[in-house]
């Protein structure tokens, strides 16, 4: 990259929220006015945030692929990294007697909220691929369990409840999405060799 | 009569129109800022390319980049016979709409 490109984090952040077959040309367009039009005549600082406003509102376009189902996976994967967080958060302050197993659960659970996450609005599914059925065969396995253990325990916990549906949603929804979404980008690869 | 086109997409289709051969997305984004008369999101052009160009009003070519670009490919376009006739009935719809309306308009109660 030459020095009067645009920021080589924001150029890659770019790179990876385009779908494959934009990433070349836009991200073209958005250096050449970077460099020949808004670097000279408003500076690097004027210049660069012109250019992460442009990321943003690209970024933004991947919210709507995938339609009502791409939407709804968006949400339940960030409920769950935020209840996993919290879980984690809880259980580390109260300490209860195994304690530790369940930072671990929660952990995974953030994991995977979040890798859903980075999958979906950054175009990382091709990377998560391989693990996606046994990661959304295991959210669907940690709800269903969650839910029945909680169903017979002596004190019904709302939160988990509510937990334990996002991830079984979660995982229904990343095997119908991301498969889908998997097998588009390798058609885009085909069809470019 | 094709789908009607809206305000920013027909500014996308005109700014190509008026680009010629030279309409790629840098281009088209600076023509339909200055027509509209303000700032547009790369985000909100892109996204409306693609839809142009899958309501098949736009078609699109390749053509090798520039050193600016760092070698990246640009995408040239050109409205389609579609998107002509698209043009053409927003147009006329706008003119049936303003038919025998002048402003300032009087509102009779």
């Amino acid at each position: 990259m030459n020095a009067k490109g645009p920021p080589r984090w924001a150029e890659f952040l770019l790179e990876r929220a385009l779908p494959a077959r934009d990433r070349e040309v836009v991200t073209g367009d958005l250096r050449e006015e970077y460099a020949e039009f808004l670097r000279p005549q408003f500076g690097a600082l004027r210049a660069g945030l012109w250019y992460l406003r442009q990321v943003s509102s690209l970024a933004g376009r991947s919210v709507g692929e995938g339609g009502t189902m791409g939407r709804l996976l968006l949400l339940s994967s960030a409920v769950t990294a935020m209840c996993g967080a919290w879980l984690v958060l809880m259980e580390l302050l109260l300490r209860h007697p195994g304690f530790a197993a369940r930072v671990v659960v929660a952990l995974l659970i953030v994991a995977a909220g979040l890798a859903t996450l980075l999958a979906r609005l950054l175009h990382f599914g091709v990377l998560f691929e391989r693990g996606l059925w046994v990661a959304a065969a295991g959210l669907i396995a940690l709800g269903v369990v969650s839910f029945l253990r909680n169903a017979r325990a002596a004190h019904f916990e709302g939160f988990v409840f509510i937990i334990a549906i996002v991830l079984v949603l979660q995982g229904a929804l990343m095997l119908a999405t991301l498969g889908r979404q998997g097998n588009q980008n390798r058609k885009i690869a085909n069809a470019s060799l | 009569m094709s789908d009607l086109v809206g305000p920013f997409e027909q500014a996308v289709l005109l700014a190509i129109l008026r680009l010629g051969e030279d309409a790629y997305g840098r281009a088209i984004l600076h023509q339909a800022q200055e027509s509209l008369g303000r700032g547009v999101a790369a985000g909100a052009l892109y996204t409306t390319l693609d839809r142009l160009e899958q309501r098949g009003l736009v078609r699109s070519k390749l053509a090798p980049g520039t050193a600016a670009r760092g070698g990246r490919a640009r995408r040239y376009y050109f409205v389609a016979a579609e998107g002509n006739r698209a043009l053409a009935d927003a147009r006329a719809t706008l003119a049936r709409m303003w038919r025998g309306i002048k402003l300032p308009a009087t509102v009779k109660s």
